[in-house]
């Protein structure tokens, strides 16, 4: 009881900010500030988020876009990191690459989907991939930087104790790295909801982002908030999850900002 | 006490870097010898090569010039082991395994690696802490680390880079009778760079001090004030006439590497 108590003490306006939010605008809708045709109470988006729940709308097009951030964060997270990973390592592949990835990264990502429907089958596969490419990026990039990083006095002490070849790389360098890839990792899953989206938007008949758009085109304005609840709510459940996930497989790094 | 044999023989070392094209000499023939269970001290201004010449004795560094010789004893063993000044653990291995780490390289079998760490962690003190990571280790523990993690591997010959010098004073007082004892207990031959003359009057068997731009032997002082040593030699006559003798002599090479210091930026 008494830790409840110093929790709620201490995260009180953390807590009370979007409760407080959603009041204001309960009021705001129900007495006309805001017109509720296009922002509806949140008590009615509730009921419309509990509707489609019920009838199996909302998990149909949740798995699928789960789905398809899962497929899209594999293939970013083992070619990011293996890339980056080799670009940390060789000089040489670094210099080549870099201006490379510095022209292709700043491309909204959506702006790949024609170009990888002419690369892949067009569909499902291209939708994957395209939402890859983002977070393909980033997680090379933060890997690159997380094996550069590394104390050169800590790997010459490694050298010098016999660390050498795969055995300097399992040891000290991988393990260096780790705590970048992991932050790389989870900007590059955020990005990979956020391009799905994005993506589905675009181009899908189902999915998260599929929903959202149809609910607006055919102005049924409280399933598109709802949806975007379920989408906001996805990507902190996410990125909670792969933070919790480093904070136990990585006990040496220091608690710098437990959040 | 230690023995008339040579241990480690330095014979005429050269050491030069290529930097932004120059060609800067570290070490200019540098010759000396450390005798069997000696604790060798190496002083000299900064700039004067110290490191490096501990690198070249741990085969980090390969001199461009000069041969070194280490003379092995027990085969087996690696030549040497190195303190690191700022101690450079692998800060995502515990405490035990940072110790081990060396023996696993050398592919020793789990159960006398983890006795042998035991061991050490036993001789600096450290038991209690053996599966804390470093960053939960104050400084002068952590040394205490680097330090097990050196004698794990029973070294022919145990190399220390200024391993007090990160640490406050008081720390650095309690470890300098630490050291003492340890080595007391182990008889290693020690080669211990430090650019405190206290330290290496309290601590070391001979001083070798030495010049800087380029580094070479200026003096060597034998040490003459009696074992087992402690804090309160600093209190001995010959202590205060020993510690002027060789201070007016670095004071010159302290002097003259500042005056190279300030021509070298113009």
């Amino acid at each position: 009881m008494k830790t409840i108590g110093r929790w709620l003490a201490e995260h009180w306006i953390a807590l009370g900010s979007p409760i407080v939010s959603l009041i204001v605008w309960e009021w705001a809708s129900a007495t006309g500030v805001l017109r509720e045709a296009f922002f509806p109470r949140p008590s009615t988006v509730l009921a419309h988020l509990v509707q489609l729940a019920a009838d199996g709308t909302l998990w149909a097009h949740t798995a699928r876009s789960l789905v398809r951030i899962g497929w899209a964060f594999a293939l970013a997270a083992v070619f990011g990191v293996g890339i980056g990973l080799a670009m940390g390592l060789w000089r040489r592949l670094r210099d080549g690459l870099d201006p490379v990835f510095a022209v292709i990264y700043p491309i909204p990502s959506v702006l790949y989907l024609p170009l990888v429907s002419f690369l892949v089958p067009p569909g499902e596969i291209a939708l994957i991939v395209t939402t890859a490419v983002t977070s393909f990026f980033l997680i090379a990039f933060t890997t690159t930087h997380g094996v550069r990083q590394i104390d050169r006095l800590v790997v010459e002490a490694a050298v010098h104790y016999g660390a050498r070849g795969p055995r300097l790389f399992a040891a000290v360098l991988l393990p260096g790295a780790l705590p970048f890839i992991f932050t790389g990792l989870r900007l590059g899953l955020g990005f990979a909801l956020i391009v799905v989206v994005a993506v589905e938007i675009v181009s899908a008949s189902r999915g998260l982002g599929a929903l959202l758009w149809l609910s607006w085109q055919i102005l049924k304005v409280e399933d598109m908030y709802a949806t975007f609840f379920v989408i906001a709510l996805l990507g902190a459940v996410l990125s909670h999850g792969l933070a919790a996930l480093r904070a136990r497989l990585l006990p040496w790094v220091p608690d710098v900002a437990e959040r | 006490m230690p023995g008339r044999s040579p241990k480690v023989v330095v014979n005429e070392v050269s050491v030069t870097f290529e930097s932004h094209g120059r060609s800067v000499t570290a070490l200019d023939r540098i010759s000396l010898q450390a005798q069997v269970g000696e604790f060798l001290c190496v002083v000299g201004p900064s700039g004067c090569g110290k490191s490096t010449l501990l690198r070249v004795l741990a085969g980090l560094v390969d001199p461009t010039g000069g041969q070194v010789r280490i003379e092995a004893e027990r085969p087996g063993t690696p030549l040497t082991a190195m303190v690191f000044q700022e101690h450079a653990l692998l800060p995502w291995r515990t405490v035990r395994d940072n110790v081990t780490f060396g023996l696993e390289n050398r592919g020793v079998a789990r159960a006398e690696r983890e006795a042998r760490a035991r061991e050490m962690l036993a001789m600096v003190g450290l038991t209690r802490f053996a599966q804390h990571h470093p960053h939960q280790l104050s400084g002068g523990m952590k040394q205490r680390v680097g330090i097990a993690r050196a004698l794990a591997t029973d070294p022919e010959v145990l190399l220390m880079d200024e391993p007090l010098a990160a640490l406050d004073a008081q720390t650095r007082t309690i470890m300098q009778e630490e050291l003492l004892r340890i080595w007391a207990a182990l008889g290693k031959t020690v080669v211990y760079v430090t650019h405190s003359l206290e330290e290496a009057l309290l601590l070391g068997d001979r001083i070798v001090l030495l010049t800087a731009h380029p580094g070479r032997v200026s003096q060597v002082y034998p040490v003459d004030l009696g074992r087992p040593r402690g804090l309160e030699v600093r209190g001995s006559p010959a202590y205060g006439v020993l510690l002027e003798r060789i201070w007016s002599q670095l004071r010159e090479e302290v002097v003259r590497a500042m005056a190279d210091d300030r021509s070298g930026d113009a």
